[in-house]
């Protein structure tokens, strides 16, 4: 077995030790890589029951199985933990280099557990971890981290981080790699919770695949593929927000104003058909990706001035635009750089200001409480404004900075009405009333309201993906089965490390001999796909475990109860029926309870101990 | 016309395939160390390449002028090590101007893939091109160096 190192790195930080443990192929054919890893290092660790900002959680981080290999958009890096927003096992993807950099200095994972006597970072160079002293670090944003690190150890150290949001224990912080993020699900918290403020790695071990004529010959053929592909000058133009106007426009389900309507009239300035050309100045990409989606967005001038991201993505334009009813773009940019340098995601933290902004409206929330005027019609200075109360925990953003669940819970008089969210997540940018099969992706997704763990709304969007034609996005006929075997489509990708936006151009088949020209092992499709189920079901079960249950995987009520009310999706919701109906199709179709645990039976064909 | 590989900072997305893919097709396995040109990531708004110039941009930080056996010299515009002369002294290391001279036996370098240079099939931004020497891209890519 090439590729693999057959080594995981624990690190427990209260005793300040490091130990190794040895994996074999058996390992390595039942998790792959990246997401398998780190799920499966969370769900056998982590003592169950254990709070999510306690030390005994489980920190976990591995490089894809492609990580580190040229393969065209192939280097994502998977963190994972118990999640302090949802209390489920969230795995979060970052583009960042980290994980690569992990197999480089000889190890397939890293496994975090404790906490530290004081703030640290760990610094890894080959065989040698080191646990050391980061005080000086504590205070620092994301920018500011890497630079002091980079300076001290030298500028090829790579470094994932957490900001002063992950400091403050902000539920939805994220980690940070080179502009990059493990976004969703607090994880930053997490690591801040452990006293730990960075990780800091130098690995100079070769990688070597088993065969590399036919590696060299697979990275030029999908190289091929994709520069020619008719989305390669969408993409690197536009970027992931590329779509934004056929979304909003032309289905009518881009969320806006908290998900009040599904058009957002104003959207001219956040449509990067508006800003690509007045605003980016240079492509920026992931690590390994020759399709690069991401932006160099600067502002020049006026009362944003100076502001320099990598950005903004599709996400972003709906959470601190739309769903805020910001139409402003030079607002919603200063936002992203406030989520980015203090370390928040930015989908969690705009959908919290809009439902803020909406309890507002409603007289629910006074502008005296929020401390501001935080209004829709205001979003241009709010945004930023709360964005930066929310990052340190300081006035209303304190509030705030717990999401929308807690929030509503702590704010009272009904405003749970308007906390938009499954399992406590925010929800992304797609207003699932009138997508049913994403909508019971949303309530299925082990880390809460989440468009990328069956990725459904680009086969609901465009009709037809992979085995499936004709599909009807208003239906809930059929989509219980599918939306089951699309998470386990997308927890292959997130374990070998692929985007999920090459999805068109890997199918899974297309894998195969790529993995085995990197590693030497052969695997079949129904074998890839059963090991996604695999990795699908120890979430799912961790999950049941520490008492999430079918009962806290509903839709809002606002999608249940509001239809839209206008444009090209007007008077669609999703129904209790429907509702019941697709969980019910989906735990038939997984194997597991009404109440959505994986029976033992399952667990054990999955070969799950 | 000779052609040389050209830097273009602006257009590149910092994603070090071209690193990857370096160290694949000289070595048969991935090391970033291994590659004959490497990616910096600097901050949001600085990523670049660096690449070797076979001559054209270093001046008087000369590998060819500062190897004390003579075992690296340019022949038809492409810059060789010879490795039965080189004594791995790393002289060569020391004054590349754009970090690309490598070490592990014998020093190694670019050789620009026998004239079909891998990394620019990887690059379809255009951050690393294969055309005429263009100076004044190696001027920029010296100045971003600064302070490395």
């Amino acid at each position: 077995m090439k590729a693999y190192h057959g080594k995981i790195l624990r690190i427990d930080l209260t005793a300040g030790k490091s130990s190794v443990r040895t994996v074999d192929e058996r390992y390595v054919r039942k998790y792959l890589g990246g997401q398998g890893f780190a799920v499966e290092l969370v769900y056998h660790n982590m003592p169950k029951g254990t709070d999510a900002l306690a030390p005994e959680n489980v920190l976990a981080m591995a490089g894809g199985l492609f990580a580190g290999f040229p393969i065209p958009t192939g280097g994502k890096t998977a963190f994972a933990a118990k999640s302090p927003q949802t209390g489920t096992l969230v795995e979060s993807i970052m583009g960042g280099v980290i994980g690569a950099e992990l197999r480089h200095a000889g190890y397939d994972a890293l496994e975090i557990a404790g906490r530290a006597e004081k703030p640290s970072y760990i610094f890894i160079e080959d065989d040698r971890a080191e646990i050391e002293d980061a005080s000086d670090l504590w205070g620092k944003n994301t920018r500011e981290v890497p630079e002091a690190l980079k300076k001290e150890l030298g500028w090829d150290v790579k470094v994932a981080c957490i900001g002063v949001a992950g400091e403050k224990l902000v539920r939805f912080a994220c980690i940070d790699c080179e502009e990059r993020q493990a976004g969703r699900g607090g994880l930053g918290a997490v690591m801040a919770s452990k006293n730990l403020k960075a990780i800091a790695i130098r690995g100079t071990k070769d990688l070597e695949p088993a065969d590399p004529t036919a590696l060299m010959e697979l990275a030029l053929r999908y190289q091929n593929v994709m520069e020619n592909a008719p989305s390669f000058k969408e993409d690197t133009v536009y970027g992931t927000g590329e779509f934004l106007g056929w979304i909003n426009k032309e289905k009518g389900v881009f969320p806006t104003r908290n998900w009040q309507s599904g058009v957002f009239e104003e959207r001219e300035q956040i449509d990067p058909y508006y800003w690509a050309t007045r605003y980016v100045s240079k492509n920026k990409a992931c690590f390994a990706c020759t399709k690069p989606c991401g932006k160099l967005f600067e502002i020049k001038s006026g009362k944003f001035a100076g502001v320099a991201i990598d950005g903004l993505e599709y996400e972003t334009l709906y959470s601190l635009g739309g769903a805020c009813g910001n139409a402003s773009i030079e607002s919603a940019a200063k936002g992203n750089e406030i989520c980015d340098v203090l370390g928040m995601d930015t989908i969690s933290a705009g959908v919290a200001i809009g439902f803020a902004m909406e309890l507002v409206q409603k007289g629910i929330l006074t502008e005296e409480e929020a401390g501001m005027k935080l209004t829709f019609e205001n979003a241009e200075d709010a945004v930023p404004q709360m964005l930066e109360l929310m990052g340190r925990r300081e006035g209303f953003g304190d509030v705030l900075a717990d999401g929308v669940k807690r929030a509503a819970e702590r704010i009272g008089k009904g405003a749970d009405r308007y906390a938009i969210h499954t399992k406590g997540m925010e929800p992304p940018a797609y207003d699932v009333r009138g997508m049913k099969g994403h909508g019971l992706a949303y309530m299925t997704s082990t880390r809460g309201a989440c468009h990328l763990r069956a990725g459904f709304y680009a086969p609901e969007l465009v009709g037809k993906f992979w085995r499936w034609e004709g599909i009807d996005r208003q239906s809930p006929e059929g989509k219980g089965a599918m939306v089951a075997t699309m998470e386990n489509f997308m927890c292959v990708y997130d374990s070998v490390g692929l985007c999920k936006f090459s999805r068109g151009f890997f199918l899974i088949e297309k894998l195969c001999e790529v993995i085995e020209a990197i590693t030497g092992l052969k695997f079949t499709e129904d074998e890839l796909l059963r090991i996604g189920e695999r990795v699908h079901n120890l979430k799912g079960h961790f999950n049941h475990r520490e008492g999430v249950t079918r009962k806290d995987w509903l839709l809002p009520t606002r999608v249940l109860e509001d239809p839209i009310p206008d444009g090209p999706s007007q008077g669609n919701k999703i129904t209790h029926e429907q509702m019941n109906k697709m969980l019910d199709d989906y735990m038939t179709a997984r194997g597991w309870t009404a109440d959505g645990e994986p029976t033992a039976e399952k667990l054990r064909e999955l070969d799950i101990a | 016309m000779v052609k040389m590989l050209v830097p273009y900072p602006d257009n590149c997305t910092g994603c070090r395939f071209c690193e990857m893919a370096c160290s694949l097709f000289h070595e048969g396995k991935i090391n970033h160390a291994d590659a004959r040109l490497q990616v910096h990531k600097k901050d949001v708004r600085t990523d670049f390449p660096s690449v070797c110039t076979h001559c054209v941009a270093c001046g008087e930080d000369c590998c060819v002028h500062a190897c004390p056996v003579e075992a690296i010299k340019e022949e038809d515009g492409i810059v060789r090590v010879d490795e039965d002369e080189c004594t791995a002294c790393g002289t060569c290391v020391d004054v590349c101007p754009f970090g690309v001279m490598r070490m592990e036996e014998t020093a190694f370098k670019c050789d620009l893939c026998g004239g079909d240079p891998t990394c620019v099939k990887f690059c379809p931004m255009g951050a690393i091109k294969y055309e005429e020497p263009n100076v004044e891209q190696y001027e920029k890519v010296k100045k971003l160096m600064e302070g490395e």
